[in-house]
């Protein structure tokens, strides 16, 4: 397999020397290449169908503590020169940040094989291979049921390089392959239409499980008949792992963030050592772990990635920080510095829910009074210093009395807080087979979810 | 330029495409913030790139690359066409765009000061200045933010049917933000004049000047610090009045979503969603109040949602979306308008870069200002609460439950403001929302601009805009939060 590594090495060294000669006392700079391609699905077609070759570079600079940032997406030196002249331009009229100490220093990594992360078929997938995928899911998902109606959604893959390096040594080179399905399965009787999800992911495009998808997803859609109204209150609840990592995505991004906390967004501030959950929820980031969605050996800023743990046994242990935010609170950086644009936010990527000893049928069967929840849509902060969110059930939600699915039900509005429906929970499973989620979490039963709404 | 996408168009052609179109993009995009006295983003980006649409064999291909040469044009309408072949075996019924006249035009945004000539520094200054008067302004102003963005995007589309233009649209604004804390009080934040990272509109330095943004800081930290002591906003039902910088949110997730005619026709099923706007509602549909006008309108000047052409070559359009509280139209595609038999697209489709597939994406959809002025509004209703500023939102794929919570609300008795109230919310049903509009003001209607509309697989992140006035509804659910429940 032919990458890419000592173009990107050589193109970076280049940055460095120029804005060393200009005049920056510290930079960093990450070149990235990517090519992907996706095809997407609605009414049983392929309605779109797109690839994309990308080359970005962002280089950041500092004079002192002043800083200057560009991000440009070129390849030739004439142009990249162009680029590094423009950040150390700004940093020289920038303000100084009394808050930067400095570029992360090199440190060792753990590396991932490189056969950990890159997949030849993934790589050598073609539109005609995207094509006869999307053909087989179409047919399968027709074949469950005849009121399948239409299958939408989306199968992707792509080949990501990227080199980080900064003047202080760090020098990061990794490559990897992903993969991606994941349908939305409509189904109509007549009188209504009901709608199914399911994911998979992996780097390797040939492992991704096209078939289970398809039939998991179509035979929620033919369940989801006979939909009732039922009245907003607070519910037992059995999430399926997608529904419950789609929550933590929040968690992450409002909760763990250090950022978020050094700013008084967060509902986790002044709260390591607390114990806000309940005792069996542990979660950590590993992205280094096999079994990650997302798997690196180093972060946006080139400092290595290393399991730390977030919460144990329902007790606050961690932040997730990059070196910016660390030096502000004297600790060490976790090696999660997420960059976008010249915009850098800390924030966990690769979390993990410590697993139990149930499982779903055991879940529903123990349920008296619940909800069996497929995933969420369109979740969001309603009070983030509070840990109160927002969100509405999508694709196949079910009602459970007494211990067996009755029905399924409309589309149901949830409002509620983070410590108050984590604070107790009665049952967490497995991992399941299938990685339709980003975060790698098992099926959970909580005693009490507040739903605030109903669509009638 | 011409020489490149005519070689696009070539191959393409020359490679059995029925229909083929390149577009040539370049984004320039400056980007300031400033939290608490430092530097958070000081970032140029210029990203330049073209993507090459192409029908063949029935079905839609796409790609783009960043390496604009003769070679990679040649490769990347070769796979162009290539993908859409391969996208041709599931159709059952061939591609098809609605006729438009290929037009060669050249256009370009109206602004009097380029806000890339005006010196970074002068940019910092006054963002420095709003943010160390937020700051000084009490000990209990304990975050503040200020943002500057200009946006450039120069680009050529040209078509196998004969079209050649050139467009350059160019944005600018800002806003400033403080959060105030004080003791185990929860923290409370001012944005103005709207928050998440402000108000954007196409013009030039000129419309960031307009904001005042140094002139905004004492009103955002004085109601940032009355919040800390102010009374929860109650539950039940209450009149509901919108100020402009909530309403536009309120129009772009409950009207200009749902009437995206590729979510009506099912292509965002997957991920955005589809909507309850289905095509047997069209003209049948008692959307809102006779009241409620709801329009998509490319040629007003200023709108982020206005430019010359869509990025199918479609001339800017004024839609009529809702007519007297009738649903009367979509926002649609040349595609889309083909499938519903229209005799024109609404010029609906852009692509937020190069690399992108162009979507339809929101102009500026407006409310239509109605009669009222907005003191008269407030002196007219007895019992109510005043919101503004958006602090979150919610609603679900079909675009009918949504939940909203500002950043502050007023309480309105015998038609005077009143007290402060903190963490407001409301909740509703699209039509019974829009049902319950009883006013709408002309006096303070105008444009707002936000550059945060997501949409699409692969992600993209577009520019719209919503001419919003302030406007009252009937008893609608407020007080949602779950305050108290630990």
């Amino acid at each position: 397999m032919e990458f890419h590594k000592n173009l990107l090495t050589e193109k970076a060294k280049f940055i460095l020397r120029i804005a060393e000669k200009l005049g920056a006392t510290q930079t960093e700079v990450t070149i990235g290449l990517q090519k992907s391609a996706l095809t997407r699905l609605a009414n049983s077609i392929i309605d779109q169908n797109v690839e994309e070759n990308h080359a970005t570079i962002q280089t950041v600079t500092y004079i002192g503590k002043k800083k200057g940032s560009t991000s440009v997406e070129v390849m030739d030196n004439k142009s990249i020169e162009k680029a590094v002249e423009n950040a150390v331009k700004i940093a020289k009229i920038s303000p100084e940040d009394k808050n930067f100490h400095s570029l992360p220093e090199p440190l060792s990594y753990t590396h991932i094989p490189l056969k950990e992360l890159v997949s030849k078929n993934t790589m050598n997938t073609n539109p005609e291979q995207r094509a006869e995928s999307a053909k087989l899911v179409i047919d399968i998902a027709h074949s469950i049921d005849d009121r399948i109606k239409a299958v939408a959604g989306a199968i992707s893959h792509g080949l990501a390089e990227r080199v980080i390096m900064n003047s202080l040594g760090i020098e990061a080179y990794e490559v990897g392959t992903y993969s991606n399905i994941n349908l939305t399965i409509l189904a109509e009787d007549g009188k209504e239409q009901a709608a199914g999800w399911y994911a998979d992911q992996n780097m390797d495009f040939s492992k991704l499980h096209l078939n289970e998808v398809a039939e998991i997803a179509a035979k929620k859609a033919v369940d989801g008949f006979g939909m009732q109204i039922i009245e907003p209150r607070d519910y037992e609840v059995v999430m399926e792992p997608a529904a419950f990592s789609g929550l933590l995505l929040f968690m992450a991004y409002f909760g763990f963030s250090a950022a978020m906390v050094q700013e008084y967004v967060s509902f986790l501030r002044e709260k390591i050592g607390s114990k806000l959950f309940s005792e069996k929820f542990n979660v950590w980031d590993d992205a280094l772990d096999k079994r990650a969605t997302f798997r690196a050996f180093f972060d946006d800023e080139g400092y290595p990635k290393s399991k730390i743990n977030l919460v144990e046994k329902g007790v606050i242990r961690n932040y997730a920080y990059d070196s910016y935010t660390a030096r502000k609170d004297g600790v060490k950086s976790t090696g999660h510095h997420n960059k976008e644009e010249g915009r850098a936010l800390p924030f966990p990527t690769s979390m993990f829910v410590g697993e139990g000893d149930s499982n779903l049928e055991e879940m529903i069967a123990e349920t008296k009074d619940g909800l069996l929840i497929t995933h969420f849509h369109y979740q969001n902060a309603v009070s983030p210093t509070e840990g109160i969110f927002t969100g509405l059930t999508r694709d196949g939600t079910w009602k459970i009395e007494n211990g067996e699915i009755k029905y399924p039900v409309r589309t149901l509005r949830f409002t509620d807080a983070f410590p108050r429906f984590l604070g107790t929970i009665n049952l967490i499973g497995k991992y399941q087979p299938i990685n339709s989620q980003a975060y790698k979490v098992p099926p959970i039963k909580l005693p009490s979810f507040t739903i605030s709404s109903i669509q009638k | 330029m011409k020489d490149l996408t005519q070689k696009a168009l070539d191959v393409s052609i020359g490679q059995g495409a029925s229909y083929a179109d390149i577009r040539i993009v370049t984004i320039t995009d400056e980007d300031i913030t400033i939290k608490r006295g430092n530097i958070d983003v000081l970032n140029l980006t210029t990203r330049t790139g073209f993507g090459i649409r192409t029908i063949a064999n029935g079905g839609l291909g796409f790609a783009g690359s960043y390496l604009l040469e003769p070679r990679e044009i040649e490769r990347v309408a070769k796979l162009a066409v290539r993908i859409a072949k391969a996208s041709g075996v599931t159709r059952k019924i061939p591609i098809r765009l609605v006729e438009e006249k290929a037009v060669v035009d050249t256009y370009k945004t109206s602004i009097q000061k380029d806000p890339f000539l005006v010196p970074t520094e002068e940019k910092i200054s006054l963002l420095m200045e709003a943010d160390k008067r937020m700051q000084d302004f009490s000990d209990k102003v304990k975050m503040t933010e200020s943002d500057f963005r200009a946006f450039r995007e120069d680009k050529v589309f040209a078509s196998s049917e004969g079209a050649y233009i050139t467009q350059q649209i160019t944005f600018c604004g800002g806003g400033i933000s403080c959060t105030a804390i004080e003791g185990g009080k929860q923290p409370q934040t001012r944005s103005l004049p709207t928050s998440f990272r402000g108000d954007f509109s196409t013009q030039g330095y000129e419309y960031f000047e307009q904001l005042h943004l140094v002139d905004l800081t004492d009103k955002a930290a004085t109601e940032a610090i009355a919040l800390l002591d102010a009374k929860q906003c109650p539950s039940g039902k209450e009149n509901l009045i919108l100020d402009g910088n909530q309403l536009m949110l309120q129009v772009h997730e409950s009207c200009g979503h749902p009437t995206e005619l590729d979510r009506v026709l099912g292509t965002e099923a997957a991920y955005a969603g589809t909507s309850f706007l289905t095509p047997d509602l069209l003209g049948n549909l008692k959307y809102g109040s006779d009241l409620v006008n709801i329009t998509a309108d490319s040629t007003i000047p200023g709108g982020l949602g206005t430019f010359g052409y869509d990025d199918e070559g479609v001339s800017a359009r004024r839609t009529e979306l809702i007519k007297d509280g009738l649903f009367v139209g979509y926002q649609s595609s040349r595609e889309t308008a083909t499938i519903l038999g229209l005799e024109r697209s609404s010029a609906g489709m852009r692509a937020d870069n190069a690399q992108h597939i162009p979507l339809i994406r929101m102009v500026n959809i407006n409310l239509e200002p109605g009669d009222w002025k907005r003191d008269e509004l407030i002196a007219d209703t007895k019992h109510g609460i005043l919101l503004s500023t958006n602090k979150s939102w919610s609603i679900d794929d079909k675009r009918l439950n949504f939940q909203f919570g500002t950043e502050i609300a007023w309480e309105i008795v015998d038609g005077e403001l009143g007290q402060i109230l903190k963490n407001p919310t409301y909740a509703g049903i699209t039509p019974e929302f829009w049902g319950e509009m009883d006013a709408h003001t002309k006096d303070d209607w105008r444009i707002w601009g936000t550059p945060n509309c997501g949409k699409g697989q692969p992600g993209q992140i577009m520019y719209v805009a919503h001419g919003v006035g302030t406007a009252r509804f009937r008893n609608i659910d407020i007080g949602i939060t779950k305050e108290g429940r630990k």
